[in-house]
């Protein structure tokens, strides 16, 4: 290893680090402002400067360390150095401003003794944002709000405007629709506001700004937070780990964790921000039982005798088959087995589902159809090994949106990219090919991009004779879909159909990423499928930078799935047939082995009489299912509904019978597993509050209470998860212990096994060779005619979650109020719509009102609805059909008219 | 996009490359994007001398905004855009180099320049042995910094392919000199067929020269030139060809990397190195920058040997070098003269000496290359020996300084130029060429500074030569220093 010298003391380094990680390293504490770990470095503030050989001055951040040399870091020289340059820079800084030590710039100018001399100025100023606050009196033009907004975000918020001593630090709009600054040539100029920025609200630059001219409300109102606890954030399926600030018992805000995989430093508005829910004065925290049509509080032993002696009596009458429960994706993996369990053991079904039904369940059954593993192939890592990205039906940037950022940065560094979405996302804006679909039509594009692909003869051969079959069948069913005909079926150009099969094939390593516009259709599975025979023809499979990756949509949907929330698979998503044995051996209790009801069919049951209980943990089935209409007819049939929540979800308002009040993720301990199979801790960083409990504990106490204690003798989720890893094999090295620093990815097979980032690198759990997948393309049967003359699209914004429960209950619906119908400008004028008016939306299925969203992104004769908000209820528009092969619900198509009201 | 810069062919990224959004905010760095040059009046170094000449001009031009600051006029300073005069220009060596036809237009056309013989020889050899003849011909680059100009070559030669670029830094922003302007007026072909040698030699396939929008002539004739090279086949947009991307105003984007950045329509702050240029310069492609009067020395280079050109010259500077004098010299004009006389002979031989009283102090190279006193004339005009003695040949514009200027006058200008062309990347040169300046004009004005505050100037002084990141600050530093020192009569503190 090669050495150098720092104050006379001997130190190696690695080959390529800058003087300053050296010196980092050495545990010497050097000034810099314009320094940030997460940026290039930059040579701005000129703080760092060392004296190198005897005299040489040198900023430590830009100069790479060599061997020999000789470095002093606080000599006299350099100190006064320093001490200039910061006075300089504290000439223009408030003097009436108070010192705190929280603000690296602060903190300098309390050590080295000088007083700030600057007056309060007219410089720009911002309260407008809920999460932010801007006094660009307190810059010191470090840049770093710029660059991080550049660099990590890809934004392009903050921009430098004027040079010199002019220069100033000041937030950029760009016309069109925010949040896509649009990189083909939209005016930007100086935003009158931040509200009115296209800022995402990501708050990389309060993070970063080491003044405080920047910084974030949270702590400007509360303070800096007293207690730092790392956890795993709680929002979608990325798994950004963080440090959740909170003093006293309450949650100020939260940080990103410099060392994680996932996210390296960075977070999104959601992750940051969107915590007060937790806080939320409408949040239960006192058990509810409905009498005579009202609820009442009662006390948790009244709540589980109650629970417990309804669900005896319904399955003394009816046997277990009319008991169903449903798991939860936003719950930890400890908690959706012991939901699993609870099912399986004390009501004795595997009526056991979880909502990865109704978005990725197309995409595990694909995956492991197609691959033998029903998850990501790859890691979030390869992103920046990738030459190129293929992204179909996915918004990344705004609903995975550090994920988003990391391709975002990828593209600008010159990585090719292809879009197949119908709507103009931020990311198609930045594509090479956006092939702008009409929805419900995958299968048909990724089935012609296959025919570009074997026509031209860009196929790998040597991997599809090697690790494929059923390659000539697949052949002969893409033969008639030439590009021309993918673009008469899809409404795109032949020309961009054979650009964007140039690139994937071209362009190696080639990167899927997929999300719930490929599996929410009635061909969901095939399409998943058809983008896995695109990764298979050409040799993207097993290697870095490649592969298929789902976007999982919510913290641990890939982890309540995989724990056995799932009526034919238990923990370890292994069939029952295949792992009963083993389970029963653990458990000491036998297994069902009757076919069990997914959600969809649990409904149908429900609607036919035949299924009584419905035991929902934090899972809002009704306002969340498609055609709440019929949701409604079937759940109204219930005798029972067990509702475990933190709020007055829509299910337990209409139908609730026993409401069991549970806490949020930051007020326990456990495991997520992200999207890329990466097990993560979270962690208690505030006292459980008011009366609610653990998920973990009441399902356990719930057990007890219909006698089985011992089956359910859980000290604590540490205790769950070593039953989890004697049952599930490929998670088995996955301790407590080993993520204590970060989390593992499965396969995991022992505790010396490292996890596996890439799989399938040379062979399939299926073996040696994948089937292509051969599928011919169906249309929908959701279709405009004369009456219902757009097609609809719903699915979700940056700045709002799902069923909106916690968001909605966030400052976050200040910046995206409520629910909207994005329609493209010439259909609004068509129809005499004016931004902001409400508009009636009607389909076959059922009729709601929102206001209307013009939204040049859209195409002509079609919509996109968001469906966060209860007053809306999107689902009373959706259809009734589902995916042929799992059933996951069709919510990208729907046929509809709008009327002005 | 937003105006952008004025760009004749846009400089252009490869594509797929580079989708960063730029907005105004990169227009707004610049004092003459949008700003018609027409009218304006000069307020560079030579003007600044010469102001007695014509004060009522002098004064338009302070109260001018935005200011313009050397539209390369010194030899009729203090001068205005709107009038046309073409300096003398002389060979005063034997064989001239760079100005070769420059004198009386005689090479400004492609007929009258005829084939590009230089390019047609280097074709002839393997691209390294052309990259030989620089490096044995010692040139050094004549841009300011005079670093070795075939080792910048070779450095670019030696990295890997495919996208490689050649750039032409023709942003003769250092005040006093007129040299490039002429060459690039005069004989632009010159110009355009060292690029070409340089592409072909360095396996570049797109070369781009940057050139300064207070040269509206020279932009004229190279847009012509470019049109003649490109219809006579010296040019090829398939193989070679050459852009012109025209400056918006900011002195700092003659330094190279600010200059890269500024062609990529980035804000063009200095850029940490390493990277160099030669690494990642122009869309992270490996990039070689010249300067014009050190490009119009390459066609010679290859015609003649890269050993006869080393044969010419003094000490470590090798070569001839054009130099041209500000209007308060007898003889302002432009000259090719060989390195080794002795300033004495420089000022008085060539340039005539003053035309009224004696030298009070005479800069070369620009207002942040350091001032020489007339006790220093007997050194020798060569690159180290300057250096020597705190002064530079820099680019070659020599600005003489009469009995009229007082040096605190002439350091609260440097000043007032140097804050206002301050890229504000860094903290010594925004913030303290700025309070530096302020320093400067109360002292002009008579206010004699505190105690304290002649501390806080040093330590500012002091700070801008050792801290700051570029050539800009350092150098504003380094001309304090020197002028300070070397004029101490004239300031009333001590505060070399």
């Amino acid at each position: 290893m090669p050495r150098l010298s720092i104050n006379g003391k001997e130190n190696d380094f690695r080959e390529g680090e800058s003087l300053l990680d050296v010196i980092r390293g050495a545990g010497i504490d050097i000034p810099t402002l314009c320094h940030d770990d997460r940026l290039k470095p930059f040579g701005g503030c000129r703080l760092c400067m060392v004296e190198v050989d005897q005299g040489r001055l040198v900023t430590a951040c830009t100069t790479q360390a060599a061997e020999g040399m000789k470095v002093e870091t606080h000599s006299s020289a350099v100190e006064s150095l320093r001490r200039t340059n910061l006075t300089l820079l504290a000439e223009g800084f408030p003097a009436d401003e108070p010192l705190n030590e929280h603000f690296q710039f602060q903190r300098y100018l309390l050590q080295y003794g000088i007083g700030p001399r600057g007056a309060r100025s007219h410089e720009f100023k911002d309260d407008t944002h809920p999460y932010l606050r801007v006094d660009m009196d307190k810059c010191v033009y470090c840049y770093r709000c710029v660059r991080i907004c550049a660099e990590l975000q890809g934004q392009f918020v903050w921009r430098a405007w004027n040079r010199g001593e002019r220069t100033r630090i000041l937030p950029t709009r760009t016309e069109g629709v925010s949040p896509a600054p649009d990189c083909r040539g939209a005016a930007a100029d100086q935003a009158p506001s931040m509200l009115e920025s296209d800022c995402v609200s990501c708050g990389a630059c309060a993070d970063t700004c080491p003044s405080g001219a920047i910084m974030d409300k949270a702590i400007a109102e509360k303070g800096v937070p007293k207690v730092w606890t790392r956890t795993t954030c709680p929002y979608c399926g990325t798994g950004c780990e963080m440090e959740m600030g909170s003093t006293d018992g309450e949650i100020i805000v939260a940080r990103p964790l410099a060392s994680a995989p996932v996210n390296k430093g960075h977070l999104c508005v959601k992750g940051r921000y969107a915590h007060a829910f937790v806080h939320a004065k409408d949040r239960v925290m006192k058990p509810l039982i409905r009498k005579n049509g009202q609820w009442e509080e009662v006390s948790w032993e009244d709540a589980y005798h109650f629970t417990a002696s309804r669900l005896h009596e319904i399955i003394d009458k009816h046997g277990p088959q009319a008991v169903g429960v449903l798991g939860s994706a936003r719950a930890s993996n400890e908690e959706n087995y012991l939901a699993q369990k609870f099912s399986r053991v004390v009501v004795g079904s595997n009526n056991v589902d979880c909502c990865a039904r109704i978005c990725h369940g197309p995409t595990a059954a694909a995956l492991k159809a197609s691959f033998g593993t029903g998850a990501a192939t790859n890691s979030f890592n390869d992103i920046e090994v990738a030459a190129a990205f293929l992204i179909c039906g996915a918004n990344p940037t705004e609903n995975h949106p550090i994920v988003g950022a990391r391709i975002k940065q990828a593209v600008l560094d010159g990585a090719r990219l292809i879009v197949i979405d119908p709507r103009r996302t931020e990311l198609a804006a930045y594509a090479d090919v956006h092939l702008q679909i009409q929805p419900g039509t995958n299968v048909a594009i990724l089935n012609s991009i296959a025919h570009v692909i074997i026509e031209e003869g860009l196929v790998d051969r040597a991997f599809v004779d090697s690790r494929t079959e059923e390659y000539d069948r697949f052949v002969d069913l893409v033969q008639p879909w030439t590009a021309e005909q993918g673009a008469k079926i899809c409404g795109v150009c032949a020309e961009d159909i054979r650009r964007a099969a140039r690139i994937y094939a071209q362009s190696s390593p080639a990167m899927i990423f997929h999300g719930l516009g490929t599996t929410e259709h009635s061909q969901g599975t095939e399409g998943v499928r058809g983008l896995a025979n695109l990764a298979l023809l050409t040799g993207n499979v097993g290697k870095p930078g490649s592969g298929e990756n789902p976007l999982r949509g919510q913290n641990n949907v890939q982890g309540s799935a995989h724990m056995g929330c799932e009526p034919s698979n238990l923990a370890g998503y292994t069939p029952i047939a295949q792992s009963a044995e083993w389970v029963e051996e653990v458990w000491g209790r036998p297994v069902p082995r009757e076919q069990g009801l997914n959600w969809m069919q649990m409904l149908d049951a429900s609607g036919e009489g035949t299924l009584k209980a419905l035991y929902a943990i934090g899972y809002d089935v009704y306002f969340s299912n498609p055609n709440s209409n019929q949701t409604r007819e079937s759940l109204k049939k219930l005798d029972l509904v067990i509702i475990q929540d933190l709020f007055m979800n829509e299910t337990a308002r209409e139908f609730g019978d026993v409401f069991l009040p549970v806490c949020s993720s930051y007020e326990k301990d456990g495991t997520f597993m992200n999207s890329e199979r990466r097990v993560q801790r979270i962690r208690k960083a505030i006292p459980v509050l008011g009366d609610s409990r653990p998920d973990w504990q009441v399902i356990c106490e719930l057990a007890a209470q219909m006698g089985f204690a011992k089956e359910f003798a859980f000290e604590s989720p540490k205790d769950i998860w070593n039953e989890v890893r004697k049952i599930w094999k490929a998670g088995a090295g996955i301790s407590y212990e080993r993520i204590e620093d970060g989390g593992l990815q499965w396969p995991c097979l022992s505790e010396d096994d490292p996890g596996t980032t890439i799989l399938h690198r040379d062979k399939f759990p299926l073996g040696p060779k994948a089937p292509f997948s051969i599928a011919e393309y169906t249309p929908t049967k959701e279709v405009t005619n004369a009456e219902f003359p757009f097609l609809l699209s719903t699915g979700r914004t940056l700045f709002q979650f799902n069923a909106g429960t916690m968001t909605e209950r966030t400052p976050n619906v200040v910046l995206r109020p409520t629910d909207t119908l994005d329609i493209c400008p010439a259909d609004a004028e068509e129809l005499g719509v004016q931004n902001g008016q409400t508009v009636r939306i009607t389909s076959r299925w059922g009729s709601t009102e929102l206001p209307a969203r013009i939204d040049d992104r859209i195409r002509k004769g079609e919509l996109y609805a968001t469906f966060h908000d209860p007053k809306v209820f999107m689902n009373r528009v959706t259809s009734n059909y589902r995916d042929g092969k799992t059933g996951a619900a069709e919510y990208k198509v729907t046929a509809v008219k709008v009327e002005r009201i | 996009m937003s105006t952008q810069l004025d760009t004749a062919e846009a400089a252009m990224p490869p594509p797929g490359h580079d989708k960063r959004p730029r907005g105004p905010e990169v227009d707004s760095f610049y004092h003459l994007a949008g700003v018609d040059i027409d009218h304006k009046f000069c307020r560079g170094l030579g003007c600044f001398a010469a102001q007695h000449l014509d004060p009522d001009r002098w004064r338009k031009a302070m109260a001018q905004w935005p200011p313009v600051f050397c539209l390369g006029k010194c030899y009729s300073a203090p001068s205005s855009a709107d009038e046309e005069n073409q300096p003398l220009i002389e060979i005063r060596c034997k064989d001239p180099i760079v100005l070769a036809g420059v004198p009386g237009g005689e090479v400004r056309s492609l007929k009258d320049y005829g084939p590009y013989r230089a390019l047609e020889k280097a074709r002839a050899m393997p691209p390294c042995d052309v990259v030989s003849e620089i490096e044995k011909s010692q040139l050094r680059g004549r841009g300011g910094a005079a670093f070795p100009t075939g080792r910048k070559w070779r450095a670019v030669f030696d990295q890997p392919g495919p996208v490689k670029y050649v750039v032409a830094n023709a942003d003769e922003g250092d005040h006093g000199s007129y040299i490039d302007r002429y060459i690039m007026e005069n004989a632009p072909h010159r110009l355009i067929e060292a690029l070409a040698i340089a592409g072909y030699a360095l396996g570049a396939t797109k070369g781009v020269i940057y050139l300064r929008k207070e040269y509206p002539i020279a932009r004229a004739a190279l847009e012509e030139a470019l049109t003649e090279a490109r219809s006579a086949g010296w040019l090829d947009p398939m193989a070679f060809d050459i852009s012109l991307t025209i400056g918006q105003g900011s002195y700092v984007c003659g330094e190279e990397t600010s200059l890269l950045n500024s062609i990529e329509h980035r804000r063009p702050e200095v850029r940490a190195r390493p990277p160099y240029p030669f690494q990642a310069g122009l869309w992270s492609k490996p990039t070689l920058v010249n300067n014009v009067e050190t490009l119009a020395s390459v066609p010679w280079i290859v015609l003649n040997g890269g050993d006869a050109f080393a044969a010419r010259g003094f000490s470590t500077s090798r070569g001839t070098k054009a130099v041209s004098f500000s209007s308060l010299f007898k003889r302002p004009g432009l000259y090719e003269i060989d390195f080794g006389m002795s300033l004495r002979e420089l000022f008085y031989e060539v340039g005539g000496g003053l035309k009224n009283g004696d030298f009070k102090a005479v800069i070369i190279g620009g207002p942040l290359a350091g001032a020489i006193h007339p006790r220093e004339f007997e050194t020798p005009f060569a690159i180290d020996e300057l250096a020597a003695i705190g002064a530079a040949v820099g680019h070659g514009g020599i600005v003489g300084f009469d009995d009229h200027t007082h040096v605190l006058d002439l350091l609260a200008h440097i000043f007032s130029f140097g804050s206002q062309e301050s890229c504000g990347k860094c903290t010594p040169c925004r913030v303290g060429s700025r309070r530096a300046e302020v320093f400067f004009w109360r002292m002009a004005r008579g206010d004699k500074l505190k105690p304290e505050e002649r501390d806080e100037l040093r330590a500012i002084l002091l700070a801008m030569r050792k801290t700051s990141l570029c050539g800009h600050g350092s150098g504003l530093g380094e001309v304090a220093q020197s002028i300070l020192s070397k004029f101490p009569q004239e300031v009333p503190l001590c505060l070399a």
